[in-house]
């Protein structure tokens, strides 16, 4: 009888602070491949447009120093504005995506990074109140990439209101 | 088999020395420079003597004694700019060798060379308030393009495809070295004092290099490299040819770069494989420096000359010519056209992927006019860059 393996890997819903949190625990994990990649310093706000339960916007956002994820917080809008620039995609968008680096095994489809879905300004849209701001995404962009193909390390559920 | 030295061709004959450049080097060293010959004969004297100076054990004109501490990234030059007497750049330069911002030098200036060559001494005309951040950044993020890109994943693309994909990496590593020798340039005109300045614009050298290489590897392994352009030389050269550090930094950095980073960008979206991906992805991100770097140079010279409405205005005449003779780069049709069938998924489709292009084409001009107004300098009613890609307005 052939045995089927087991998911041991952590369970983590999505969205949430907590996928998020994973997410900086595992850069922090990884330090030699950020130090191979070099510092990110910036604040990024990830947005669900339609992540919560009556369908409005969640805002999570991620503080970037150095080589780590140094602070993880769900915010408001307000607050998400106030980072140095924003990614937003409805739940579907995200999904796609995330469930793409999981069947790639930490590697998206081609159409599936994040510059992929962003460059043409949809599905997924940058958000910065200026160019400088926009500018941190594109000189972060392979560790930011690597930040969310980590979320192949774990199961990732997602809310069935979205 | 082995090679044996008896084998081997003679080695050719050397060169033909350039007798009239030597005799004028001599000529320089014996005549019209003494002061190195009074320096050489003191301190031979003084060593024949037994005799020791020790003058630089004396601190009263050093700022000697506080150390620099570093932060939890290294010893930054933030770190050591902090310590009095050593982070403060002149407005304006005054030393014209190689003797360190900091160190004690002005006892010794009377008989130190000058280097004609540094034209470049105006703060003004090269600082951005970045530019360390940019520089550590640029140390921290560099990359291997031998080793740091998954080359041999490299699968074969249906021929159309590879074609416009070599096309383009022919382009790119066309004026990628171009991209390299304006900040080289400049660099070898910019007075020691600027060290932050230089040290960023050693960075952008060694990146232009990564990337011509990394191209050109790409072009090489998918087919080879393809057709060189009159438009792309033109444009270089314009920016080459830039009078000033400032006009040809915007027009390199700011405009040139910013094209070049919504092509970087492109090139991840509409690349085939995971390399390519790759490749651009990393790209994107020194390119994006570069255009920071620019940004803000810009907004330091408006911010700081004495009469910002003439320095505006004569920038807006730069941008006039400037602007036109760059759009020769970005109107060949060896660089629409593989975008266009990269963007479409094949030349059967390249209509379908003008359309893309098009969208490419407002994008980067809107980006193009916030970054100017980012640095303070807003060019929108007088850009000469048409804010749509005319492709077949005139059928």
């Amino acid at each position: 009888m052939n045995a089927v393996a087991e998911d041991t890997r952590k369970v983590v819903p999505f969205p949430s602070a907590a996928w998020f949190a994973e997410l900086g625990d595992l850069m922090k994990a990884n330090r030699a491949r950020q130090e191979h990649l070099g510092y990110i310093d910036c604040s990024v706000a990830f947005t669900v447009t339609d992540g919560s339960a009556d369908g409005l916007a969640r805002h999570f956002r991620v503080v970037f120093e150095e080589f780590e994820a140094v602070d993880v917080a769900e915010v408001d809008a307000a607050a998400a504005a106030a980072a140095d620039f924003g990614l937003a995609a409805s739940g579907a968008t995200w999904r796609a995506m995330i469930d793409s680096i999981a069947a790639g095994d930490g590697r998206p489809a081609l159409t599936q990074t994040l510059n992929y879905l962003s460059h043409m300004g949809t599905p997924l849209t940058l958000v910065a109140a200026d160019p400088l701001k926009s500018d941190l995404y594109y000189r972060y962009n392979q560790s930011l990439q690597e930040f969310v193909n980590a979320s192949c390390a774990f199961h990732t559920v997602y809310s069935s209101a979205r | 088999m082995s090679v044996r030295v008896q084998d081997l061709s003679p080695l050719p004959v050397a060169a033909n020395l350039d007798d009239e450049g030597l005799a004028q080097y001599e000529a320089t060293y014996t005549s019209r420079f003494q002061v190195w010959a009074e320096v050489l004969q003191r301190n031979v004297e003084n060593i024949h003597r037994g005799s020791y100076s020790l003058h630089w054990l004396n601190t009263d004109q050093a700022n000697w004694g506080k150390r620099a501490k570093p932060s939890s990234r290294g010893m930054t030059y933030t770190d050591i700019n902090r310590i009095r007497g050593y982070g403060d750049a002149p407005d304006k330069a005054e030393w014209f060798n190689f003797a360190p911002r900091g160190a004690v030098r002005e006892p010794y200036r009377h008989e130190m060379p000058v280097i004609e060559e540094y034209t470049v001494v105006d703060k003004g005309e090269l600082w951005a308030d970045n530019v360390i951040t940019l520089y550590e950044e640029a140390k921290a993020r560099q990359w291997n393009a031998t080793r740091d890109i998954p080359w041999e994943e490299l699968e074969a693309l249906p021929e159309d495809l590879e074609k416009a994909t070599c096309q383009l990496c022919t382009f790119l590593t066309e004026i990628e070295f171009a991209a390299g020798d304006f900040p080289a340039k400049w660099m070898y005109r910019i007075p020691q004092d600027f060290l932050e300045v230089k040290s960023f614009l050693a960075t952008q050298i060694m990146d232009e290099a990564r990337h011509q290489e990394v191209f050109r590897k790409r072009a090489i392994a998918g087919g080879g490299l393809l057709h060189a352009a009159p438009g792309f030389e033109w444009a270089l050269t314009a920016i080459l040819n830039a009078p000033t550090h400032t006009m040809g930094t915007f027009l390199l950095n700011l405009l040139g770069e910013g094209l070049v980073l919504s092509i970087f960008r492109s090139g991840e979206m509409i690349a085939k494989t995971h390399v390519d991906k790759e490749i651009f992805r990393r790209c994107l991100q020194d390119e994006a420096r570069h255009v920071s770097y620019g940004v803000l140079e810009f907004k330091n010279y408006l911010d700081t000359h004495p009469n910002r409405a003439a320095a505006e205005e004569q920038m807006h005449r730069f941008c006039d010519i400037g602007e036109q003779v760059v759009l020769s780069a970005f109107v060949e049709p060896a660089l629409i056209e593989p975008i266009a069938v990269l963007l479409g998924g094949g030349l059967k489709h390249i209509d379908q992927g003008m359309e893309g292009v098009a969208h490419m084409w407002r994008m980067f001009i809107a980006e193009y006019q916030q970054r100017c107004k980012a640095a303070g300098f807003d060019r929108s009613t007088r850009c000469t860059i048409p804010a749509e890609f005319p492709w077949g307005k005139a059928a």
